[in-house]
Order: C-alpha cells, then sequence, then structure tokens
C-alpha cells in the first residue's frame, strides 16, 4: 500500500516534471509542438494525470470533482458518483471535438478539510479549470472561500442546497436554493389549515439557514421553536416539548437518522401529530428503521427531476438497468453537472477557468436551442453554434442558471401512505 | 411532565451506568482512561445485531422483547468482552508507555473498532428488527409514557449492576479486585495475582459496556458512532462521580443522565427568575454542556467527585 503511494508520487513527480518540461517547449516554440495546434491550453498539458502529456490534440480534457465518498454525506456520494458515471459516458460516446472528458475525483470525507485539500490538490496541483464540488453547502462554500475564490477556476456544486450560496455569484450549484423549498412547506402547512405549527431544526448552518427561510415565509404562530444536537442517541425531551406547545403540526428539519429517531420517540410516546419535513428527512433508511404507518400522511418537499420529462426518463431507466435501483435526484444533479461541463469545454474558445466561466451559464438558459442531451447540444456548437445557441434541459430540469449561480427550482411534494412515499404534485420556484 | 421526564432519566441513566462503571474499573485496575469504551459498547450492540438477526425471536417474549434478543444481549456482552480482553493481550500489555500513551493508544483503537463496524455495516443507522411498542396504558394517567422496553432496559440495568455489587463485595474476586485498585504493589505482595485479576477487570467492565451498548441501540439506533457519541458524557458521570470508584462511576451516570433528560424543565426558566426575562430559557440543545456545568461546580467543591477518596488521582 504505502509502496504504491510511493509510485505514485514518484509518477506524480515525473509528470509534472514532463509537463513542466513540455510548456517550456511551447513557450520556446520548439518544433516538437507540431501535433499540438492549441498551444493556449499549455497548462492543461503539465497538470494532465492522464499519463500522456505528450501527445496534445488526443490527451482527454481533465476537469475535478470533488464528492464526498466516505464520512456522514457518503450515501449521496454514492448516487452522484453513479451519475457522473453515466454522464461520462454519455459525454465520451460523442466526444469533445475528437477529445475524450476525463475526470479526477477526489474525496472530500464530508468535511470542510477534506473538501479543501482536495480542492487545493485538484487547482494547484492538478490545474484543472473547471471543478464539480461538493456536497454540503458548507464544504462547497470552504472550497469557494479558500481555493476558488480569487482564481478563474469555474465551481460547480452539486449538491449543495443551502442558502447561503446564493451570496456568492461565483459558486454556481445545479441543486436547487433551499429557500424555495421552505416557501412551500409553509404554503404547504398553511394550506391543509393549520395556523400553528411546532419546529425543531438540526442545529448547524443547514438546519438554521432552512428554519430562518421558513420563519420568513411562514405567517401563522409558531407554537415550538428550537434547535437540536445532531448524533444524539435520545430525542424524547424534544418530542415531549413539541407535544407540550400543543401544535398539530410538526415540522422537522433535520437528518435521516436523527429523524427516524425522533419518530421511533413520537410513536413510543403515543404522539400523533401532523408532520412535515424538509428533504433530507426522507430516505429509504427511515421507512425501514421505523414502526409501520408511524408517519403516515406526512409531507415533504424534495427537490425533484421532471420525472414526466423523456430525457428524465431515458436516463432513469438506463440507471436502473446499471445499478438496479431508482435514480434520485442527487443522481441527477451529477448528470447535469458533468454534462454542462463538457458543453461548457465546447463553447468556450479555450480550456482555461476564464473562458469557462463566460459560457457555463449561457449553455443551460433561454435564448438558445432547447436541447435535452449532450449529444444535441454538442452537434450545435461544433456546427459553429456559440453558448447562447443552446439550452441544455437537464434531466434534474430546466438549470436555467441565474447571475447568483442558482438554478431553477423544480420541487416534488410527497406524502407517506402506507409507510411509503408517493409523488403527490410538483412546485416550479 | 416532570414525572415523565423523571421515567425517561430513569432509562437513560441506566444505559450511561453501565458504561460508566467499565470506563471507572479499568481505570481504577488498568491505570488509564480507555478512549475505546464507547466504542466497546458499539461493538456489544453490533453483535447483538448480528445474532439476533441470525436466530431471531425464538417463540416467546418478556416485556415486549423476543427471547432471541436475550441470546442476542448475551452475546453482545461476549463479544464486547473478548474483543477488550484481546485488546488488552495484543495492544495494551506490551506497551510500556505510562498513562498518557495508553489514552492515546485506546483513541487509536477506538478508530479501529469503528472503522472495521463501518466496513462490515456501512455507515449508515439502522435498529434491531423489533416491533416498536406504544407506552404503557396503565401508566399514562400518571403522565409516564414509557414502553415495555424501556422499563426492560431499566431492569436490566438494574440486576446487572446489583449482580456487580455482590461480585465486589461477598466473592473473592471482588475483594482481589478492590484491593488491586486501592494498591496493585501491595495486593501484589500479597500474594494476588494481579494479571489475572486485571483480565477479569476488563471482562466485566467491556462485558457491562456491551449490555449498555447493546441497550443503547434499542433504546436509540445503532450506528457507528453511537458509542463514541456518548463516551463524553460517561466520562462526566465518571469524573463527577470520582474516578476510580464504582459506586461513584453509578451515582454520576444517574446524576448526568437525569440532569440530561429534565433540561426540558428549564425551558421556561426566564419566568421565574426575578431579572432574566421571561421568554429566556434553557433549550434542548445545552442538555450536554448543562450536564458538564453541573460537573464542574461539583468538582469546585469536592475535587475527587462525590465518591472520591482524599488522595489525589
Amino acid at each position: 500500500m504505502s509502496r504504491d503511494t510511493i509510485r505514485e508520487l514518484d509518477r506524480r513527480t515525473l509528470l509534472t516534471l514532463a509537463g513542466t518540461a513540455g510548456i517550456a517547449g511551447i513557450a520556446g516554440c520548439s518544433t516538437t509542438d507540431s501535433d499540438g495546434g492549441d498551444g493556449g491550453d499549455g497548462g492543461d498539458g503539465g497538470g494532465s494525470d492522464g499519463g500522456d502529456g505528450g501527445d496534445g490534440g488526443s490527451s482527454p480534457y481533465t476537469i475535478g470533482m470533488i464528492d464526498s465518498l466516505t464520512g456522514s454525506l457518503s450515501a449521496f456520494g454514492e448516487r452522484n458518483q453513479r451519475g457522473k458515471d453515466l454522464a461520462l459516458a454519455a459525454v465520451n460516446e460523442v466526444g469533445l471535438d475528437g477529445r475524450e472528458l476525463a475526470i479526477t475525483v477526489e474525496d472530500s470525507e464530508s468535511e470542510n478539510q477534506g473538501g479543501v485539500s482536495a480542492a487545493q490538490k485538484l487547482v494547484n496541483q492538478d490545474r484543472v479549470p473547471f471543478v464539480i464540488g461538493a456536497v454540503g453547502s458548507g464544504v462547497s462554500l470552504a472550497i469557494y472561500e479558500s481555493v476558488i475564490s480569487g482564481t478563474d477556476v469555474v465551481q460547480l456544486s452539486q449538491n449543495s442546497t443551502g442558502l447561503g450560496l446564493t451570496d456568492f455569484p461565483g459558486l454556481l450549484r445545479m441543486s436547487p436554493t433551499g429557500r424555495t423549498q421552505a416557501t412551500a412547506l409553509a404554503n404547504i402547512i398553511a394550506d391543509d389549515g393549520y395556523d400553528e405549527v411546532a419546529l425543531t431544526y438540526v442545529n448547524n448552518n443547514y438546519g438554521s439557514s432552512l428554519a430562518d427561510a421558513f420563519k420568513n415565509a411562514w405567517d401563522g404562530d409558531l407554537a415550538y421553536d428550537n434547535p437540536h444536537d445532531q448524533d444524539q442517541q435520545s430525542y424524547s425531551g424534544l418530542v415531549s416539548e413539541m407535544n407540550g406547545s400543543g401544535a398539530d403540526a410538526w415540522l422537522f428539519i433535520t437528518y435521516q437518522a436523527e429523524y427516524a429517531t425522533m419518530v421511533n420517540e413520537m410513536f413510543s410516546n403515543g404522539y400523533e401529530p401532523q408532520l412535515y419535513g424538509a428533504d433530507s428527512v426522507s430516505g429509504d433508511n427511515v421507512l425501514e428503521n421505523t414502526p409501520e404507518g408511524s408517519m403516515d400522511g406526512m409531507k415533504i418537499v424534495v427537490p425533484s427531476a421532471p420525472v414526466e420529462e423523456q430525457n428524465y426518463q431515458d436516463f432513469a431507466s438506463q440507471f436502473e438497468s446499471e445499478y438496479d435501483e431508482a435514480p434520485t435526484a442527487w443522481s441527477a444533479y451529477a448528470y447535469d453537472c458533468v454534462v454542462t461541463a463538457a458543453l461548457s469545454i465546447l463553447a468556450a474558445d479555450e480550456f482555461t477557468g476564464a473562458a469557462l466561466s463566460e459560457v457555463v451559464r449561457d449553455v443551460t438558459r433561454p435564448e438558445g436551442e432547447q436541447v435535452t442531451s449532450f449529444e444535441a447540444g454538442a452537434e450545435i456548437l461544433v456546427d459553429g453554434g456559440s453558448a447562447s445557441d443552446v439550452d441544455y434541459q437537464g434531466v434534474s430540469g430546466p438549470i436555467d442558471l441565474d447571475e447568483n449561480g442558482d438554478p431553477v427550482g423544480f420541487l416534488q411534494i410527497t406524502e407517506v401512505q402506507n409507510h411509503s412515499y408517493e409523488g403527490i404534485g410538483f412546485i416550479e420556484g | 411532565m416532570v414525572l415523565d421526564l423523571l421515567a425517561n432519566g430513569l432509562i437513560y441513566s441506566s444505559i450511561i451506568v453501565l458504561g460508566s462503571i467499565g470506563l471507572s474499573l479499568v481505570y481504577s485496575i488498568a491505570g488509564f482512561a480507555n478512549f475505546a469504551h464507547g466504542d466497546t459498547m458499539t461493538v456489544g450492540a453490533y453483535s447483538a445485531l448480528v445474532t439476533f438477526g441470525a436466530v431471531g425471536g425464538l417463540g416467546g417474549a418478556i416485556l415486549g422483547l423476543p427471547f432471541g434478543f436475550f441470546v442476542a444481549l448475551a452475546v453482545g456482552i461476549a463479544m464486547a468482552a473478548v474483543v477488550a480482553v484481546v485488546t488488552e493481550k495484543v495492544v495494551y500489555e506490551g506497551l510500556d508507555v505510562g498513562s498518557i500513551g495508553l489514552l492515546i493508544t485506546s483513541i487509536g483503537i477506538a478508530f479501529v473498532y469503528r472503522a472495521v463496524i463501518q466496513m462490515g455495516f456501512s455507515s449508515d443507522f439502522t435498529r434491531y428488527d423489533i416491533q416498536a411498542l406504544r407506552p404503557i396504558e396503565a401508566l399514562l394517567p400518571y403522565g409516564i409514557r414509557v414502553t415495555e422496553h424501556d422499563v426492560a432496559i431499566f431492569v436490566s440495568a438494574v440486576v446487572l449492576v446489583t449482580g456487580l455489587h455482590v461480585l465486589l463485595q461477598y466473592t473473592d474476586l471482588g475483594r482481589k479486585m478492590r484491593a488491586m485498585a486501592d494498591n496493585p504493589d501491595l495486593a501484589r505482595v500479597s500474594g494476588i495475582r494481579t494479571d489475572r485479576v486485571k483480565l477479569w477487570t476488563w471482562v466485566i467492565g467491556a462485558g457491562l459496556a456491551g449490555a449498555g451498548g447493546v441497550f443503547l441501540g434499542l433504546y436509540g439506533r445503532l450506528a457507528p458512532r453511537m458509542g463514541f457519541d456518548l463516551l463524553l458524557v460517561i466520562f462526566a458521570a465518571v469524573i463527577l462521580g470520582g474516578i476510580g470508584s464504582v459506586y461513584g462511576a453509578m451515582l454520576g451516570g444517574v446524576l448526568i443522565g437525569m440532569i440530561n433528560q429534565l433540561t426540558p424543565l428549564l425551558s421556561g426558566v426566564g419566568a421565574l427568575l426575578p431579572i432574566v426575562p421571561d421568554g429566556w430559557g434553557i433549550g434542548l440543545e445545552y442538555a450536554n454542556a448543562l450536564a458538564f456545568l453541573i460537573m464542574v461546580v461539583v468538582l469546585l467543591f469536592r475535587p475527587n467527585g462525590i465518591a472520591g477518596d482524599g488522595e489525589g488521582t
């Protein structure tokens, strides 16, 4: 194991040296550069980890991806990787003007520190101009603030829904902001005829920002409003306080493990309120670990893929045949991140962060022709079309990245019926 | 409300007590704070999960728990003990690094336990495949909402703790353990085989932790971090009670568990105090902070904990 690492390091050092020599060669207008024709991206030659820095024209375009392969968000990471693999296959089937797309994946360990070191490696060592990452909103922000900000590298988060990301226009994301979710929840609870609600949220940035957004959108009374800590073994005090508040509608903004524990405690305490939840409380692991019927009638708002669209259905059936399970919206976001990156590379004048950041929004938003696959988009771009001639309609929704780097939200309302999640409607934010 | 919280406190305390006794025992005889203790609880819980999955319910049930669960409990206790003894034999015994070195080593061991569990069971949470229960009807008029499972946790903890008390006070091994905890050198020159006593200490301490872990899983959920997340609270209980003292650990465990679960009573504290504004209260998210605060205050007046003796440790 350690021996391998050493060997790899040696190889990397060697590659870096070779790359540096390559750049020096280009700079000196050496004749060995005859097959390249893309002198503009010398940085790519130096950073590409592919092992063939020498033969410019056919070497892949390498971008980076920071994912939660391990740690508390590893369930998202796995879904992301599946979406990414499918997208990469679709892109490379068509090719990027004769070249391939390669993605160097680094693990954030679902932690800020891990994410920042992964980004440093990708940006400073591999010199990728485009980084897909990360999952957790805190991790995405940490990466942006300490590595990306100040460079011209494009960062596109695949799964962050934190509200704070809107304030950083340079930090793009594929998943919709939580604000649409909070507004939708407030409307649903009011529409169901409740004028007071008991709210609890996980004591971190995600929980408190979503709770604040909900409180802004909610016109009724807040009978209970308290955070709870993550990873506690018992929430019995919490559920009895919520019961004590007298509200009949309870809203949970927390994670699956915490929520499953709370449901079990509500069940064993005999409480039966009307439940509402943010997307992070839903999951098969919650259904499996709560008593049958304990959540029936619960309504949850989840970021959703446009399940009625043809391109999503194609994606879903391909996903199912490959992995033997239905995809979630989180896989679809990762898929669209890769396709958006690939379209940007085709649309951009050169493979640099500055050029990519000029076109990345345009390939996803209107005025251009609506395309639902990479192949269709690539056709327009290869025929001489510019970024504004393409409007990619992703498998996760219309995307339409705005100036803040946020996509148009596409949400589904699901209800727990007979202990499983059933979709009962869509909201476009 | 108060009765309900007290009942919950008793159940939560039962688990803390099972964890803290082992930690205190090992400290008094092996001489270091074992940070792998929390993950020993996790080992017990997951062993029980596997066993229960394999043996199933086995017919009847006591207090809503199938017979198979008690088999699983026994296996959980045994596995936790075996793992701890193997670790002691392979790692701790051969290390001659003093108590700080052993403490740091035990943190490493904790990571190893957790990593192995994570490899086998993923980092996701799970629960035993036991039907969740509704609160006991007879107690509802008093406002107490506990299930038969909660009662089972409490009763089992009482049985185990009583067993330990009998062992320590009335058996030969117990006397030797107490002798060794007081003064290991004197115990050895008196002819006590201290190595053997030490091994038994590990068995008992880790076994109780294993039982605590099994109940922790029944009470909340199983996850690879479950034991480690509880460890700080257990340390607070042990130190509050007086580290090294088994009875202190029991007392500390009950106090810390109670404070933790009774925190909701303080949510309206602003209305009772004169200067503080009415809407102000201590929220649930401060339950652990409050427990530690009380620990610090107690230690200011009794530096060796409630049951600690006069000597510094």
